[in-house]
Parts: C-alpha cells; sequence; structure tokens
C-alpha cells in the first residue's frame, strides 16, 4: 500500500508538473516544428536562474517571472540565429552545448555571488513571495490519503499552481497547433521545401517555435525551482533526455501526451526504485545503486520507444514521420 | 561547508604544470589535451563520415576504455554489478590496456551487429538512431556509475614526476602517451590513404550508393568503423586516464561535447577534421585559462564552437556545400 501511496504521491507533484510544462515546450520544438532541442534543461536553468535572481534584487514576483522567461527568450534567439538555417543535428549539437555552457557559466567560482556556484541558490532566498501568496494555511494539511505542506516549498499551493498552468499551457498548444501558424509549423516539420516554396518564412517560423517553446521550459523551471531549490546540476543533460523519453512516451505532437508522459514516466520511475528496494537484497543492488539502476532503464526505454513505438502512448504513427 | 573540501568534479583535473613560461606550458597542454582528443574523437568522424550517424554513446566507449583497464589492472577485488562474486585480476597495466582495448574493439563489433546495422536494415530514420544513441550513453553512463561508483578511478598509483624542458614542464608519462597518440593517429591516416580497405572506407565516406554499385560492401565496411572507433575510442580514454590522473565515470560523457565540436569544427565526416578540430579545441581550451577562469574552458571551446558554426557551417576542412 506504501508503494501505491508513494506512486501517487509522485503522480500528482508539482516536480512532475513542473516536467510536463518543460515537455509542453518541447512538444512545440520537436513535436510540432520537428526541432531538435537537444539543450532544453538550459532553458530551464535559465529560467530559474532570471526568477531567483529577480527575486533576490527584491523585484516583484510577477517581473522575476518574466525575467526568467526573457532569458530564455534571448537564449532561443541566440541559439536559433547561427542553427537554425542548417541541418536538424547541427541544431542538437549547438543546443545541447550551449546548455551545458550555461550551466558551466552557472557553477563558475567566477559569478558566484549571482549564482551561487555550484552549491546554488537556497529555495528559503527566493520562495518567500511565492509563499506568501498561498491561500492554504501555513501547516501541514491532509486531503484524501495524501498529506502536505500547506504552502512550504512542495506544498498544495504549489501543486495548484503547477497543474492550473499545465492546462492552460496545454490548451493553449492545442488552440495553437490547430491555427494557421500551428498547421505552417507541421508543414515545416513534413517537408521544409514544401513550405518554402509556398512562400513562407520558414526561419522565422521556426525560430518562433524555438522562442516559445524554450519559455514555456522557462516556466517548468521556475516551477520546478519553487518545489526544489535552484542547483545548476540538477540541471544537465540527463534533465533533457529525460524530458525526450517522457515527451516521446506520452506521444508527441499531442496535445496531452507531454502530460501523460511525465505522470506516466515519474510514476513508473517511483514504482521501480520502490519495488526493487523491496524486492532485490542490498547484497545485489545496494540502496546508493537504485538511481544508476532506474536511469538505466529510462535509457533502455528511450531506446526501445524510439524504434518500436515512436509515436509513444497516445501519438498517431502517420503524424510523428521522423525526418532526417 | 563540506563543498569547499571536496574537489569540483566538473573541473577537469588536468596536470597544470609549474613551467616557467605559463602561455608556452598552455599551449603546450593545449597540444597534449588535443592529440588524446583526437584519439577519442577520430571514431566519432569515421562514423559519421560512413554512416551519418551522430553517435552520442561515443563518450562512454572512452570510459568504458579506461574503466576496463583499471578493472583489470586493479589490485583491489572487484565486482560487475548484479553479479554477487568479487574479482581479483589485478593484471600488469600495459596487458590490461592492451586486453581493454582488445575488448573494446569486440564490443564495437557486437553493438554495430545487435543495434546500429539492424536499425540500418529496417531502414529506422538518422534524427530516430540520434535518439537512440542518447539512450545508449544515458544506459552505459549510468551502468559504469553502478559499476565503479561516483568517485574517478586511478590506472596507477605511482606519480609521473615532471621533468622540465626549457619553458616547458611535462611528465615522462604524458611524452610516452603523446608519442602512442601521435603513432595510432598515423596508423589510421596510414589505413585510410595507402590500404585497400581505407581506400573502401572513404568510398563509402564519400557515397555509400556508388561504392556499393562499386562492388564494396558497405556493411562489412562499417562494422571495420565501429571496430576502429571503439579501439581508439577506448586508447583515448586509457590515456587521457593517465594523462588527467583518474577517470570518473561520467568523464567521457563530458567530453562528448568537446568531441563533437572537435569534429564539427574540423569538418563533419572528414576523416582529419577530428585531428584538426581537436587540436583547435585542445588549445583554445587551455590557452584560455591564461585569461579566464579555468572552471571555465569548456564553456571557452563550446562558445568557440558555436561561433565557428556562425560564419563557416561546413567546418575548417569540409567542403563548402548546402548543409540544410
Amino acid at each position: 500500500m506504501d508503494i501505491l501511496l508513494d506512486v501517487l504521491r509522485t503522480a500528482i507533484a508539482p516536480s512532475t508538473a513542473a516536467f510536463a510544462l518543460a515537455a509542453i515546450g518541447l512538444n512545440f520544438h520537436f513535436g510540432l516544428t520537428g526541432l531538435l532541442n537537444m539543450g532544453h534543461a538550459g532553458f530551464m536553468l535559465l529560467g530559474m536562474y532570471g526568477f531567483a535572481i529577480s527575486i533576490q534584487q527584491g523585484w516583484p514576483i510577477w517581473l522575476a517571472v518574466l525575467v526568467g522567461l526573457a532569458a530564455a527568450a534571448i537564449f532561443g534567439l541566440l541559439l536559433g540565429w547561427p542553427t537554425l538555417k542548417l541541418r536538424g543535428d547541427y541544431l542538437a549539437i549547438v543546443t545541447i552545448a550551449a546548455a551545458e555552457m550555461i550551466r558551466f557559466l552557472g557553477r563558475s567560482q567566477s559569478l558566484s555571488g549571482l549564482t551561487g556556484a555550484s552549491s546554488g541558490i537556497r529555495g528559503s532566498d527566493f520562495k518567500p513571495p511565492f509563499e506568501e501568496l498561498s491561500p492554504f494555511p501555513d501547516s501541514i494539511v491532509q486531503i484524501g490519503p495524501l498529506e502536505m505542506h500547506g504552502s512550504r516549498s512542495s506544498s498544495w499551493w504549489l501543486t495548484l499552481v503547477t497543474w492550473s498552468l499545465v492546462i492552460i499551457f496545454a490548451i493553449i498548444y492545442w488552440r495553437l497547433a490547430g491555427s494557421p501558424w500551428g498547421r505552417v509549423l507541421k508543414g515545416i516539420r513534413e517537408d521544409e521545401d514544401a513550405v518554402r516554396s509556398l512562400g513562407k518564412n520558414v526561419y522565422s517560423y521556426k525560430m518562433q517555435a524555438l522562442v516559445i517553446g524554450g519559455a514555456i521550459g522557462a516556466l517548468g523551471g521556475i516551477t520546478w525551482a519553487l518545489g526544489n531549490s535552484v542547483q545548476p546540476d540538477s540541471m544537465g543533460r540527463p534533465t533533457t533526455f529525460w524530458i525526450w523519453t517522457l515527451l516521446l512516451l506520452g506521444g508527441a505532437a499531442t496535445v496531452f501526451g507531454p502530460v501523460l508522459g511525465s505522470i506516466l514516466f515519474w510514476s513508473a520511475l517511483t514504482l521501480v526504485k520502490s519495488v526493487a528496494s523491496a524486492v532485490l537484497p542490498p547484497e545485489v543492488l545496494a540502496p546508493t545503486d537504485l538511481e544508476p539502476f532506474s536511469l538505466v532503464l529510462v535509457g533502455v526505454t528511450l531506446m526501445l520507444l524510439v524504434v518500436f513505438r515512436p509515436q509513444g502512448v497516445l501519438g498517431n504513427k502517420k503524424e510523428l514521420a521522423f525526418n532526417g | 561547508m563540506a563543498e569547499a573540501t571536496t574537489p569540483d568534479p566538473e573541473v577537469a583535473t588536468t596536470a597544470t604544470g609549474g613551467g616557467t613560461n605559463l602561455l608556452l606550458q598552455n599551449l603546450f597542454n593545449g597540444v597534449v589535451f588535443g592529440l588524446l582528443l583526437a584519439l577519442a574523437s577520430v571514431g566519432l568522424s569515421l562514423i559519421y563520415g560512413t554512416t551519418a550517424l551522430s553517435n552520442f554513446a561515443h563518450g562512454e566507449m572512452v570510459t568504458f576504455g579506461a574503466v576496463l583497464t583499471w578493472f583489470l589492472a586493479t589490485p583491489q577485488p572487484v565486482t560487475v554489478p548484479l553479479v554477487p562474486v568479487e574479482f581479483h585480476i589485478g593484471l600488469p597495466l600495459i596487458p590490461a590496456a592492451l586486453l581493454a582495448i582488445a575488448i573494446s574493439a569486440a564490443l564495437g563489433w557486437v553493438q554495430d551487429k545487435v543495434v546500429w546495422s539492424q536499425l540500418r536494415r529496417r531502414r529506422v530514420g538518422l534524427v530516430q538512431q540520434m535518439i537512440v544513441s542518447i539512450g545508449l550513453s544515458l544506459a552505459l553512463v549510468n551502468f559504469i556509475q553502478w559499476w565503479i561508483g561516483g568517485r574517478p578511478v586511478r590506472l596507477t598509483t605511482s606519480i609521473d614526476p615532471r621533468v622540465q624542458y626549457g619553458p616547458i614542464s611535462v611528465g615522462n608519462v604524458t611524452l610516452i602517451s603523446m608519442a602512442i597518440a601521435i603513432t595510432a593517429l598515423l596508423g589510421v591516416a596510414f589505413f585510410l590513404q595507402r590500404t585497400r580497405l581505407g581506400r573502401a572506407t572513404r568510398a563509402v565516406s564519400d557515397n555509400p550508393a556508388l561504392a556499393s554499385a562499386s562492388g564494396i560492401k558497405v556493411d562489412s565496411i562499417i562494422r571495420i568503423v565501429w571496430v576502429m572507433a571503439a579501439g581508439l575510442a577506448a586508447l583515448g580514454g586509457i590515456l587521457l586516464a593517465l594523462y588527467q590522473q583518474g577517470f570518473s565515470f561520467d568523464d567521457g560523457t563530458r567530453l562528448l561535447l568537446m568531441m563533437f565540436a572537435a569534429v564539427t569544427l574540423g569538418g563533419l565526416g572528414h576523416p582529419y577534421g577530428a585531428l584538426v578540430g581537436s587540436l583547435v579545441i585542445g588549445i583554445v581550451a587551455e590557452v584560455s585559462t591564461v585569461w579566464l577562469p579555468p572552471d571555465l574552458k569548456f564553456a571557452t571551446a563550446l562558445g568557440i564552437l558555436i561561433i565557428v558554426l556562425l560564419v563557416r557551417p561546413q567546418g575548417i576542412l569540409g567542403k563548402a556545400e548546402r548543409v540544410g
């Protein structure tokens, strides 16, 4: 029973919602436009730095969120400028390199006054303005079988906000994907040259998708940081690959794919870890080995998914033709 | 604070020298690092050239060479994940290294046989193959962490004393490593230029369909390229582990970006591009530490990659052609 409760707790956790948001952003890149953004964690990290540092400067919370989103949008512009005219795998290499640069800069001692170097920014330094807005009581609240804190850190308040954001952005994705603008993006995904020959500015459309998706990724980063803390190493390459796995798991180019993918991915990971630690004796699998063990499974899942079911749980195989 | 005492794992523990001229010493260190990087990345370039696959799991092949050598050479008892038996191997360093290279090369053969040739036969798209390699990388790096733990492994316990040559100080092991690297690279060049197989490899690189039509067995050439790539990557890993005096489970993964930067810089798929690009990246990374903080040297090298893509996307040696 405890295991099931753990799984349920993971399924509705704010971090799960934050990853769903980030995956919606990636869905704009990959699902809608076919861009291979392998540096999504960099957008998230920029979002959280922008937010946390602005709060530390004493700026209001709405401005801090805007700074985070703007940082990611500018990052998207800078990345897209040299690469969007080139073949897809150049974008993959450059985004992954740029995201690592952000992380190296963040953990560099030379900027420690702003970013706190490798130890990052503590939650208590940037969470209070958000937590003060909470309508929930400032204590542990029990709802159904679950209990969480009302307003601090990974709280009911954050759960409410993050899942509302997920719903809002899922609707935005749904509306935009069906709009004339979204249909051009899908056209670029399927056949760039055909769209170009219709007189559309492919470069500008790709850039718009990159910037919008990146900004949503930054929002995912901000909400993730509100439940945890700003830590450059938590936003390394593995994070990007998790988002890819969960997006492909749920189904790229679908409205609910990122959301379902995030819930399934994190629940399954919790389930695997709890079952493995309950079943396997510690001589075979030490508790410290659980994390790498489960990540080996994530990697293998990603490989199998891409080969055998590239459309994921919800997707339409015809719609998602990987080109290249 | 615990953070301050533990050495920062992101700052490569390169042996920064005590030479009398900082600039010349760093230039020399850059050449050493560039040569070792070239060894690791020449396989990546060959694989890209013959199959057009950006193999994101190449870094793990580098790590694997170093870790396997440690596994065979260390006098301590060692274990393998999920096998509750301790081994005592403790071979001398050189036989251990040779055996590790042979096993890695064999695993390169197996990898192509089991994964990549199957994917090519099923006509899985290149983008999908790239994501498969990302999944493989995630699985392998975590498997290695599970295997050897989070601490760096050292191949020898002896310390390489530094000798002063004019303005440069360097250890003897480093000099021998350089000689091995240069010999191996010359061997690759000889193979590509002067042997029938090498010429066939270049033909496949140039145009697989035409090569196949003129009677070259494209699949066996690609198999040979995988074996070579895996063996060279393992050799590169071993020499890097000696040079840095230790190798962590994710050092190869981190190096992958440097390798991509080098290969892209030199010209994706160009056989000698990897060498030129690696030397440039190595020298830029090391010389930048004269003016910039050392924890930013990887970021500097990645920045160079992005700038090069802006002005010369085909790389230094690449043919100017439309990419995308």
